[in-house]
């Protein structure tokens, strides 16, 4: 008898660890891209995704008293007439600092008074640049400062200050701002000629140094400062320009010695926080005369808001002027009780100008913000795009052959995630404000006025609501 | 004893392991349609003989392709076998994406034992795949009517049917085997449809249909064998799969941001049919080294349609031919011929059970392999080595074709059972 003893076992052991390994190999893979299997898919019962365009959507317009025309950088001169809008008016205010002092001896001689506004190329302006504008230039006849009675903080478009019903000076100017080129033939340089008795007086103070020019209060308390406005010329429609806050009331006067020179003073803006922009609207003969107006001598309010169907079907913005579009969707709910309703997928708020209210003109504000807002008709926190999570403003796109396709559009998933489920107490008032962003909310008169859910299909707001959809499975 | 202890714990180490990585592989796009992907190859000793194995008798590998076969067993023998296959598959058609058209994988394809428990009688369990599923594509998602695009499904299904069986064979009068086996069909199909967002793609909501399916599938096999004068040897085999529904029972859950559940439900079981199937064989071999093989394989898929739910596609009969040619080294061990190595070549042919846009998926291709046995005599290891080149499906009508190379390794481990490592001459 023979004994063979086999390695079998041990050999079998330690194969069987290589094959492990081998086995675990088996998730590193690569694999290729294949665009097959839609055609054969059956209905397995997945979630889908339902679009509602049908929201009901709320417009209103909401104004407010007053912006804050203050230290924009712009003095807003003008006035134009709009179909929509009716009659909008801007003049600016600004106060004249003392000049620095020249030496003037008895030989030399005062010879004219300017007040120089510069109006370089993307300033902004609003309205008929074809027609001719009267410049009017007029001084402030009471002290420009901020009234201690109402605690102000700042100037703001509802304000004012008396004028001299006199104008220092007027101009007539035809002004090209795409160039820029105004038909005074100084380029992009405007110039009002100033009384002359007001330059001489002036002159004659500084060669004095007379405390009123020299002691920067005295000066303030005597000059108080100048009201620049304008006027169209008329059956014009009139235009609103702004000019640069660089602008300057000069003299020229000649310098007597071996040669005669011309020399200038300059009396620049004294405080730039303190030039503003006095904008008022007349809007009786326009769609907006039914606006409701804040309540008089009541400081701290709810900016009113009007509901479209009083204003001709359609929300109107012009933040400029305090106007700014309030959308709401009271029934929103109704989508989160639907018996398939899983979750928010996607909203998409769609906004569209009303077809013939634009032209190349009459022109939309290249954005619009959208902002949280509530019962208080204030705006809010801006609505961030659930995908890039910056603030939108609107992606407008303009077609003026086809008016209609023209557009705002806002990712409003995040709000819409939110007020979907929402029946808090006064959760219908919460909705969305559109409006200009800063800085064009001073510095553009550019307007729109935006259809509301009466509006034909193809032109009205829609909401979109993309929500997920599982219907019950029995 | 401590030894033989530990070889258990392994093969059962392997055995669990293997249901996890039958279960992955290459991206199959028709493997959506049906039950999966049917398997053809049994990745054993005719593996290399393009499946070609009805006929077929060893009596040291486990021929599974025919369950009669296990009596053909060396008497008191014991062996277990693995088949590890690796992959890669470049895929061609309009609906492939030039920017990634090749995948590759390694998996465990088989595991399986046999015992040749007295003179006749064989017998043999193992675990072998018998369909899988596995596919990934995107499908953008329009609002109806428009170029609007909402989302993008992301669809995927991973899983896999096996089959664990119990086959035995017994011989009558040295020229006649009969086998049964006993399969048990058991398995997962997971499709998962993935609603995504398409600027992110964050999962928005996932739908997982998970589709269990089992019930036994039994298979009967007939072997008729015997000596055409003094070198030819002939084998005729026959086989039968008797139909069986599959109870599929379905548990759908969906989950919103793929996190949250939503939903998460059994719905009513139903069944899915595996179909009659018969095949033929025929064996000649000459002088014991060359051996001539031919198989036919028909699967009455048809009857079983209505079934399978779908879009654009039919279950429709199939069937499959197959060719091979052995060589066999052997030298002579007292009174008999051991087996030192063997090369095998095969060809095959066959038509899928899909009908996909009008055209019923073809499947073809060569194999070729090297088979070493017994280097020293007397070691107890085996190994195989095949490779297979075959094209499956068509670039017609928007489909895909699947060109793939295989190779395989077969690793066969054989003793004499009861000895307890003795062997008495």
């Amino acid at each position: 008898m023979t004994i063979n003893k086999y390695q079998k076992r041990e050999a079998f052991l330690l194969l069987s660890p290589v094959l492990l390994f081998v086995f675990f190999l088996a998730s590193c893979q690569k694999q290729p891209i294949l665009n097959f299997g839609s055609n054969y898919i059956g209905d397995n019962g997945s979630a889908d995704i339902v679009v509602v365009d049908t929201a009901t959507v709320i417009m209103s317009t909401v104004r407010v008293d007053s912006t804050a025309t203050a230290g924009t950088g712009f003095l807003q001169v003008g006035q134009y007439s709009d179909d929509y809008f009716g009659v909008v008016r801007s003049r600016a205010f600004m106060q004249v600092a003392p000049p620095s002092l020249p030496k003037i001896t008895v030989f030399d001689g005062y010879d004219s008074l300017y007040l120089i506004m510069l109006f370089k190329k993307g300033n902004p302006y609003y309205g008929d640049t074809t027609s001719e504008l009267t410049i009017n230039v007029n001084q402030v006849n009471e002290l420009y400062q901020l009234s201690d009675d109402r605690q102000q903080k700042a100037f703001y478009s509802n304000w004012s200050f008396g004028i001299d019903p006199t104008p220092l000076g007027t101009a007539k100017v035809r002004m090209y701002p795409s160039i820029p080129y105004s038909t005074q033939g100084f380029a992009d340089t405007v110039k009002v000629r100033l009384d002359q008795a007001l330059g001489a007086h002036l002159f004659d103070m500084i060669y004095n140094n007379a405390d009123t020019i020299t002691k920067s209060q005295n000066w303030l308390n005597w000059f108080h400062g100048l009201c620049i406005s304008a006027d169209p010329a008329a059956g014009s429609k009139g235009a609103i320009y702004g000019f640069g806050d660089s602008a300057i009331m000069r003299i020229y006067y000649h310098e007597v010695g071996t040669t005669t020179a011309l020399k200038t003073i300059d009396f620049g803006i004294a405080n730039k926080s303190f030039q503003f922009n006095n904008i008022t609207t007349d809007r009786t003969s326009s769609p907006l005369a039914k606006l409701n107006a804040p309540l008089p001598n009541l400081p701290s309010q709810t900016p009113p808001a009007t509901r479209s169907d009083s204003l001709g079907g359609a929300g109107y913005v012009q933040s400029a002027t305090g106007l700014n579009v309030k959308l709401t969707f009271p029934y929103l709910n109704g989508i989160a009780h639907r018996q398939d309703y899983l979750s928010v997928v996607r909203a998409v708020l769609t906004v569209r100008p009303v077809g013939n209210s634009f032209t190349t003109t009459w022109t939309l504000p290249p954005q619009l913000s959208v902002d949280y807002t509530d019962l208080n008709n204030l705006i809010g926190a801006p609505i961030p795009s659930s995908t890039t999570g910056a603030a939108q403003t609107g992606n407008l796109v303009v077609n003026y052959a086809v008016p209609q396709n023209s557009a705002y559009t806002y990712d409003v998933t995040n709000f819409i995630k939110a007020q979907i489920l929402d029946v808090s107490v006064g959760a219908t008032d919460k909705g969305l404000m559109l409006s200009v962003p800063s800085p064009n909310n001073v510095n553009s008169f550019a307007r729109a006025i935006l259809a509301d859910g009466n509006a034909p299909t193809t032109q009205k707001v829609t909401l979109s609501v993309y929500y997920l959809s599982l219907y019950p499975h029995n | 004893m401590k030894l033989r202890s530990r070889s258990y714990i392994l093969i059962s180490l392997v055995f669990f392991s293997s249901l996890r990585t039958m279960a992955q592989g290459n991206f199959s796009p028709y493997s959506q349609m049906g039950i999966g992907d049917l398997e053809d190859n049994f990745y054993n000793r005719t593996s290399g003989l393009a499946n070609t194995g009805i006929a077929y008798r060893n009596n040291r590998y486990i021929i599974n392709n025919n369950p009669a076969a296990y009596s053909a067993l060396t008497d008191q023998y014991f062996t277990v076998e693995m088949g590890v296959r690796g992959a890669v598959v470049n895929y061609y058609g309009t609906p492939v994406n030039p920017a990634s058209t090749q995948s590759g994988d390694i998996t465990f394809r088989r595991l399986a034992m046999a015992i040749k428990v007295t003179k006749h009688w064989g017998s043999s369990i193992g675990l072998v795949p018998f369909s899988t599923q596995n596919y990934e594509y995107d499908v953008p998602y329009y609002l109806q009517g428009s170029t609007n695009e909402l989302a993008n499904h992301h669809y995927q299904g991973h899983g896999s049917v096996n089959k664990v069986y119990w086959g035995n064979a017994y011989e009558f009068f040295h020229h006649l085997s009969i086998g049964v086996e006993a399969g048990y069909l058991f398995g997962q199909l997971n499709q998962k449809d993935n609603l995504q967002n398409i600027g992110s793609g964050a999962t928005l909501a996932s739908t997982t249909n998970t589709v269990d399916l089992n019930n036994l599938y039994m298979q009967y096999g007939l072997q008729l064998y015997g000596k055409l004068g003094k070198k030819w040897e002939y084998a005729l085999g026959g086989t039968f799969n008797q139909r069986n529904d599959l109870l599929a029972s379905y548990n759908r859950v969906v989950l919103d941001n793929d996190s949250i559940q939503r939903n998460s439900q059994e719905l009513a079981q139903t069944y899915l049919g595996v179909p009659n199937a018969f095949g033929v064989g025929l064996s000649l071999t000459h002088n014991q080294k060359y051996t001539f093989l031919a198989d036919y394989k028909y699967q009455n898929w048809a009857a079983e349609k209505n079934s399978y739910p779908g879009k654009n596609y039919t279950i429709t009969n199939s069937n499959r031919g197959s060719v091979g040619f052995e060589i066999s080294r052997k030298k002579s061990f007292y009174n008999s011929k051991i087996e030192l190595s063997y090369a095998q070549l095969g060809a095959y042919y066959g038509e899928n059970y899909l009908q996909i846009n009008g055209q019923q998926i073809k499947d073809y291709g060569v194999t070729a392999s090297f088979g070493v046995n017994s280097l020293k005599g007397q070691n107890p290891l085996a190994y195989d080595i095949v490779l297979q080149y075959g094209v499956k499906g068509t670039q017609k009508n928007d489909l895909v074709q699947q060109r793939y190379f295989n190779i395989t390794f077969v690793i066969n481990y054989g003793t004499i059972w009861f000895t307890k490592g003795k062997k008495y001459d």
